[in-house]
């Protein structure tokens, strides 16, 4: 008798200690390009890590925020030597010095976000907006009294100039007279200059709001003055509770909680990551359509978008409401049954850019440069 | 809103995003004219955004929020006139210092604060911009019509000459840089009350240094501050509304240059644009 309790107490004690001795933690490196406070994309690449840190309780997260691009890699250098095995850079400019770094340590892997540049140890992933901006450009089209939106854009880059002409396109599908006013500014964060971009769409007649810069300006600027706009990136409705329809939000989680299991479980090494990129989108929860969480279109508008009717060619006469609600349903499937860059799509010039039927790939939608049919503005690098 | 507004239109825009860097130049001006440049106007400035909007958010007083960054600015600039004028430590690292700093601190205290709505705001046009413009007089007359001007200007031009007549140079140095401390954080406050409700880390985006830009430009007078910061807010403005007829690479730099460049050719008057004469060097009584 006494054996089996010393027996059971034996158990016991390895029992607990078991899982103690198997559950290594990973430890995975998280290098910003802004600041944590931004409450924009280095905001949102935190969040994903704290929610990855809550969920995965093996894993440890180091980070460093503010990194200037080009001056990546003896950060990376220092995250290893604290123990990184896993290290996200979050910015597109610090590509090259990812890949450096990737090359110089072969058993340590490294994920890139943004880029295009891939090794064996080297991911890359994006969470993209565009499918989210087409389905605020219906909205958009729906609620212009002028005919006119507007853009307040970051950067005239691919990754900008494709959410715009997404945003385009939607307003064009509703509204095939509306046009899609543009204004640069050259900065992802630069409150004064969103707000002055905007103070200038607005003296141009334009009266619903879509915007890539990384703080809540452009919708605080057109709720004083009583008009709608799509929040970016943040959960930004709370800022103008009664102006703000719907916008993008972001999930960097999902990726960063998939690809760290991926690592832990060994289906991830420092050898198998040449062709992984994640090119995550709705079907893949990694951005949601809202402007706060849960709420893909503001209650406050619902009426206006379901008395507004449109023709379209596969679902026939539908409210924009419904519209919305069944594009956001065939993007979010896996199939993906539908794609705002389907074919046949010009460019505002004329030139076919996407023959009928067919679908761009990423590879297109990543290296586009062209403007849609209704952006009205300055482009620079139109081909 | 078409043609006939435009002028009206820019006014407006020249006013407000003019208002919080006439309140930082004033300062600034003030400060150099007793010798003392601070290169740490982003810094004090950022902290009195931070500190008006938590306060305005805390007690939903904007005023309150205003008070309080006023004096964070102040206590921000008594460091750098600590250093730089009682340890006599160069005034450009130690203004330089104190950007790095506050840009810091403000990081690191308004972590959470992003992201929050501001329910009580202040009007964009409002009693401060009146009061920049009542201020950029005041400062004037004082300046250049009462005794109190003569003074901050000699120990600005002649430390030793103020000293040697009895002017306590570092009392007068002190009490610049800390008034220049108080606009600039009454300016960050304007940022995040008034012209864009919201605390963000790095939400002052460089103004301080544009503030810097426009008071030298300005010659160090007060008038001209107005001129330059109501020019910078109106091409500012202009640079997004002509973006339709001009190339916005070109356009992004107009505001700057054509403002330094206005402010610089008119500056041949009576008073030219020579700096006063012992800006950025410390005092030590009995040197020359």
């Amino acid at each position: 008798m006494r054996r089996i309790y010393l027996v059971l107490a034996l158990v016991l004690v390895a029992g607990l200690a078991a899982p103690g001795a198997a559950q290594q933690k990973l430890k995975a490196g998280f290098i910003y390009v802004g600041p944590i406070g931004d409450y924009g994309w280095t905001h949102a690449h935190d969040e994903g890590r704290r929610l990855a840190q809550q969920r995965l309780p093996w894993l440890e997260t180091i980070y460093v925020e503010s990194v200037p691009e080009g001056q990546v890699e003896p950060f990376i250098e220092r995250m290893i030597q604290q123990g990184a095995r896993v290290v996200f850079t979050t910015s597109f400019g610090f590509m090259d010095g990812t890949l450096a770094a990737a090359r110089r340590y072969p058993n340590h892997i490294f994920a890139h976000a943004s880029g295009f540049k891939r090794n064996r140890n080297m991911a890359t992933y994006m969470a993209d907006f565009y499918q989210v901006y087409y389905l605020n450009g219906l909205m958009a089209g729906a609620l212009t009294k002028t005919g006119r939106t507007a853009y307040v854009g970051a950067f005239p880059i691919p990754e900008v100039k494709r959410h715009l002409n997404a945003f385009a396109l939607g307003v064009r599908a509703v509204n095939p007279q509306a046009t899609v006013h543009v204004r640069w500014i050259f900065e992802w964060f630069n409150p004064a200059a969103a707000k002055e971009a905007t103070e200038a769409l607005i003296a141009a007649g334009a009266d619903v709001f879509a915007f890539t810069e990384d703080s809540p300006t452009v919708v605080q600027v057109a709720a004083r003055r009583n008009l709608p706009s799509f929040g970016h990136y943040s959960p930004m409705q709370k800022f103008a509770p009664r102006h703000v329809v719907s916008g993008q939000l972001v999930h960097w989680d999902r990726i960063y909680i998939d690809f760290l299991s991926k690592v832990y479980a060994g289906r991830y090494t420092a050898d198998n990551l040449a062709d992984v990129d994640y090119w995550w989108l709705l079907a893949e929860k990694a951005v949601e359509l809202g402007g706060e969480p849960g709420v893909p279109v503001n209650p406050v508008f619902r009426t206006a978008l379901q008395a507004a009717r449109v023709n379209t060619p596969d679902l026939g006469r539908i409210s924009v409401y419904d519209l919305v609600m069944r594009r956001l349903a065939q993007m979010a499937t896996p199939q993906m049954t539908f794609d705002p860059f389907t074919g046949p799509i010009r460019d505002r010039k004329g030139t076919l850019r996407a023959p009928a039927g067919k679908r761009l790939t990423v590879a297109e939608l990543t290296s586009m440069e062209w403007a849609a049919p209704g952006v009205v503005g300055p482009w620079p690098k139109e081909p | 809103m078409e043609e006939g507004n435009w002028i009206l239109a820019t006014v407006i825009r020249a006013v407000a995003l003019g208002t919080p860097i006439l309140w930082g130049t004033l300062g600034e001006i003030t400060a150099e004219r007793s010798g003392v440049i601070n290169l740490g106007v982003e810094g004090m400035m950022i902290l009195g955004a931070l500190a008006a909007f938590v306060v305005a958010h805390l007690t939903g007083q904007p005023t309150a929020g205003l008070v309080v960054a006023a004096a964070v600015g102040g206590a921000a600039a008594l460091l750098h006139a600590f250093i730089s004028i009682t340890l006599r430590a160069n005034q450009y690292v130690s203004g330089l210092a104190l950007t790095m700093f506050g840009l810091g601190l403000a990081g690191l205290l308004g972590r959470g604060w992003e992201g929050r709505p501001l329910l009580d705001t202040l009007p964009e046009i409002s009693a401060l911009t009146y009061a920049g413009l009542g201020v950029a007089v005041a400062l004037w007359v004082v300046f250049y019509h009462t005794r109190w001007g003569i003074v901050l200007r000699s120990v600005g031009e002649m430390p030793a000459a103020a000293d040697a007549l009895g002017v306590n140079v570092a009392l007068v140095r002190y009490l610049a840089v800390a008034f220049g401390g108080v606009m600039a954080g009454a300016a960050g406050a304007f940022l995040s009350l008034a012209y864009r409700p919201a605390w963000t880390e790095g939400m002052t985006a460089g103004m301080g240094w544009i503030v810097i830009a426009i008071a030298i430009f300005a010659a160090w007078d007060p008038l001209r501050a107005v001129a330059g910061a109501l020019l910078f807010g109106a091409l500012f403005h202009l640079s997004f509304r002509l973006q339709a007829w001009v190339a916005p690479e070109l356009l992004k730099m107009m505001p700057f240059a054509f403002t330094i460049l206005a402010l610089a050719a008119t500056a041949g008057g009576r008073r030219g644009l020579g700096a006063p004469e012992a800006l950025g060097t410390p005092y030590v009584t009995g040197e020359r």
